[in-house]
């Protein structure tokens, strides 16, 4: 039986509501709550479902095609390991994520420009009050600034749409606004992109990334770097890719915009000694290169680098805020040998650090390749240029981390047992199950990435027509 | 002409929000740009000679002229959020001034 | 130096908007008319689900959302799905005014107040309470609705705490009142889905446009967001006052 995607919303939405009420019963409401979107997401009915009982375009819709479906199944999946992971750190905030999943789920599915405001203030919001679990309120409040600048040129940007084409559904607004002259939807463009990149984690206005995600703990950081960044690069793909497709002089400003970001954020990753500090910078770059690749509308590979980078960084954020609590410091360099008390923390780190770096035989490689072969498709050598570059300073920070927590010794010379930290638990049991299971979906999907570019793009749908540009054997799978 | 007045309240919130470090008027500075977007989606739905959206004695029929009713829907929505990012702002100030004893942001020491 | 570097960045701002925006709408003067087949013309002309003749106010009954007021037809009706984020929005924004000022010591003492001022407020507080109910309870007919009504109801309680420094609000009573309205605004939706299969859906018959019992669910939601809204300001004012009893 297929049910209403708009239960996905309503059900965390009036569990929150209810989870006031009966405050003894919060942790049962969360777990509930949580582990049946998980489950119910699965069986979506898909299409554009009017909501109130009015004909579309005039009503509010959810649209669930192949592009929602997926960032559906992020959101939900991923909170539900967010939650499983740190759950004795959910006590105070029940409401706030339950509700917070609602918004998510709402940005991922609306198919109407103001509505997915509203889901993103919610979102927002929630993130607001997560954020305070940092103990800096100057950091929280700095993210609330800039979210609410963000919010208002949202706002501008979208009347001054909504005042042209008389509409806010996405699809007829998509129809009307490709009929608008080329200058005229440069300063709305502008303006929209300023509010999305808020929550995407793009240069202008990802000054709170720092603060806020730098002292992130298991829960938080998993939920801000993995989950609400997914939700917030689909929101990003459905608006650029979808429903307003950049001109020419928008198109290049939001791509060089977003590929700053993406060398920014990888050279910054490169010179931070802190371990979540280099995870936030490499996240802030991953931003980058999906929102590049969205804005040059090659929305396939855009999809896996995002899978990619939340899976992964769900591993590093979890390990990472759980070694601060745990050892009290969050320097590599002070951690030396962790990995070696805790190997499957430390495989699972080590098979995250390798996806998101794009080595063979896992998920990466093939996100990694599909990004490149889309650029050389198209005949641009500039950018695969980049990213390769920015790839290579990956690869090397990542290698610097790695060597650090398993060898805390010399070069050349073994994990001496005595020169590690001292032995502590880095998870939980449930946390360790769901980690080892992430880390198996990674290595399963680099087996057999073809299935997964299957479950990306089945019938190419809203996708565009590319369907999966390549696969494993190196054959074009479609035209540009 | 109040399109034009409202920009000017969102540019002065907005030189309100980065000329200062004081967290209660970097928040009266956010206000003030809201209210100049709001200011603006009511220009942009009016409509000339139009009247309030409301069936009554006075406008008994709807084939009149009316002014965009979506317009004040979404500056509803948008006043009320608003109220829900200031009370937000607001507690984080006061956690701001409890813990450093200052509203100043530059007081408030190191940058993490 | 930090001033002139955010006046020259506000003044390149708004120079850019002029630019775009003078490219997009214009600047000056308004629309003569409203888009014809956008979505404002079919929510006045009340005819999203097909050609109705003209409504007149107090005589055609069945009218599509059957709310005099265009607005509130919009906001509890045909945008309904927006005003319950835009409620949950507040809800978290309380839950979050609640969660981090739980966690601060109490406020100084408040000054005393003299008698005038605490009879005087306490003959204001019904009226103020009354007056936002009405707002509430004819928000389809009339301006005004759960929203403004809400923030009336919250701000006699308002009223209260500044007038008379020995009140204290139930705190927690208005938790399960605003939780409560919550999740029967859900429930609304999802009776509507079971029904009629829409979330949201009026499943209610919307009677004559212009009677008080008229509108379907429209009265009913704007209850229940009046009732909402009201005891979430109240609690954000109440947890500001910093009384909330530790839990």
């Amino acid at each position: 039986m297929m049910i209403n995607p708009v239960l996905l919303i309503a059900i965390p939405l009036g569990l929150a509501f209810i989870a006031v009420v009966f405050k003894k019963l919060q942790g049962w409401i969360l777990a509930i709550g949580v582990a049946a979107n998980a489950f119910l997401v699965f069986f979506v009915e898909k299409g554009e479902t009017a909501i109130g009982g009015f004909k579309l375009p005039f009503a509010i819709s959810l649209v669930l095609d192949d592009f929602s479906f997926i960032g559906v199944i992020l959101v939900n999946v991923l909170t539900l390991a967010a939650v499983a992971v740190a759950f004795r750190k959910t006590e105070k905030y029940v409401p706030v994520i339950l509700a917070g999943l609602a918004g998510l789920n709402g940005m991922v599915l609306t198919g109407d420009m103001f509505n997915l405001f509203v889901f993103m203030e919610i979102t927002a919001i929630s993130a607001y009050i997560l954020s305070s679990e940092g103990r800096k309120p100057e950091q929280s409040f700095n993210y609330l600034v800039i979210g609410s600048i963000g919010s208002v040129l949202y706002l501008l940007g979208l009347i001054l749409i909504y005042g042209q084409t008389g509409t806010l559904n996405m699809s007829l607004m998509a129809e009307k606004s490709a009929l608008i002259g080329q200058a005229a939807m440069v300063l709305p463009l502008v303006l929209i992109f300023a509010g999305i990149a808020v929550e995407a984690k793009l240069l202008p206005m990802s000054g709170w990334v720092r603060g806020v995600l730098g002292n992130s703990n298991a829960l938080t950081g998993v939920m801000f770097a993995s989950v609400y960044s997914s939700a917030a690069l689909m929101v990003f793909g459905r608006v650029f890719s979808q429903v307003l497709i950049p001109g020419t002089t928008a198109g290049v400003i939001i791509i060089v915009i977003a590929l700053l970001t993406f060398a920014a954020g990888q050279v910054s990753a490169f010179r931070s000694k802190s371990l979540r500090q280099v995870l936030l910078y490499s996240s802030i770059a991953q931003s980058g290169l999906a929102a590049a690749l969205f804005a040059t509308g090659f929305v396939f590979p855009a999809v896996l680098v995002i899978i990619n980078n939340a899976a992964g960084k769900m591993i590093m954020f979890s390990t990472a805020g759980n070694l601060e609590e745990k050892y009290g410091t969050d320097d590599y360099v002070g951690l030396g040998g962790a990995f070696v008390r805790n190997m499957p923390a430390g495989v699972a780190f080590t098979i995250a650090a390798l996806s998101l770096t794009g080595l063979p035989l896992v998920f990466g490689f093939y996100a990694k390749l599909n990004v490149l072969a889309a650029y050389l498709n198209q005949g641009t050598f500039f950018v695969p240029a980049v990213v390769l570059a920015g790839t290579i300073i990956e690869g090397a920070y990542f290698i610097r981390i790695l060597i650090k927590l398993w060898a805390p010794g010399k070069e050349g010379e073994w994990a001496d047992a005595d020169q590690s930290v001292g032995e502590k638990k880095i998870f939980n049991p449930a946390g360790t199950v769901v980690v080892i299971l992430v880390t198996l979906l990674i290595i399963l999907s680099g087996f057999l990435p073809d299935s997964v570019g299957k479950l990306v793009a089945p019938g190419g749908g809203l996708l565009g027509d590319e369907g999966p540009s390549i696969s494993m054997t190196m054959e074009k799978g479609g035209d540009q | 002409m109040i399109k034009f007045a409202s920009l000017l309240l969102i540019i002065i919130g907005l030189y309100g929000i980065l000329s200062t470090r004081n967290v209660i008027k970097i928040l009266v500075g956010i206000n003030v740009m809201e209210i100049g977007i709001n200011v603006f989606i009511i220009a942009m739905g009016f409509v000339n000679d139009g009247a309030a959206p409301i069936l009554s004695v006075d406008n008994p029929v709807n084939v009149l002229k009316f002014v965009d009713p979506v317009a004040q829907a979404l500056v509803l929505t948008s006043i009320v959020i608003g109220l829900g990012i200031t009370a937000l702002g607001l507690v984080f100030a006061r956690k701001i001034h409890k813990k450093y004893g200052t509203y100043d942001l530059s007081e408030t020491g190191g940058e993490s | 130096m930090k001033k002139i570097f955010a006046g020259l960045l506000a003044v390149a701002f708004g120079i850019v908007l002029l630019i775009g925006i003078s490219l997009n709408t214009g600047l000056f003067g308004y629309n003569d008319s409203l888009p014809e087949d956008g979505a404002a013309s079919h929510y006045i002309s009340k005819d999203v689900n097909g050609k109705t003749d003209e409504v007149v106010f107090g005589e055609t009954t069945g009218a599509e959302t059957g709310s005099a007021n265009m607005v509130t037809s919009v906001i509890a009706n045909y945008r309904s799905f927006d005003t319950l984020g835009e409620v949950t929005v507040l809800f978290l924004a309380a839950l979050g005014v609640s969660l981090l000022a739980g966690t601060m010591d109490k406020g100084r003492k408040r000054s005393g107040s003299g008698f005038i001022l605490r009879t005087s407020a306490r003959i204001l507080f019904p009226l103020m309470l009354v007056t936002g109910i009405y707002i509430f309870t004819h928000g389809h007919l009339t301006p005004g609705g759960g929203f403004p009504g809400g923030s009336m109801i919250a701000s006699s309680f308002l009223l209260l705490y500044l007038a008379d420094e020995s009140f204290r609000a139930n705190v927690k009573g208005f938790k399960v009142a605003e939780g409560l309205a919550g999740t029967l605004y859900v429930a609304i939706g999802i009776v509507g889905l079971l029904a009629a299969g829409y979330f949201l859906v009026n499943f209610l018959p919307t009677g004559t446009v212009g009677n008080l019992l008229s509108a379907g669910i429209i009265p009913v939601v704007y209850v229940i967001i009046g009732l909402k809204v009201g005891s979430e300001i109240t609690g954000i004012v109440a947890d500001m006052f910093n009384e909330e009893v530790k839990a």
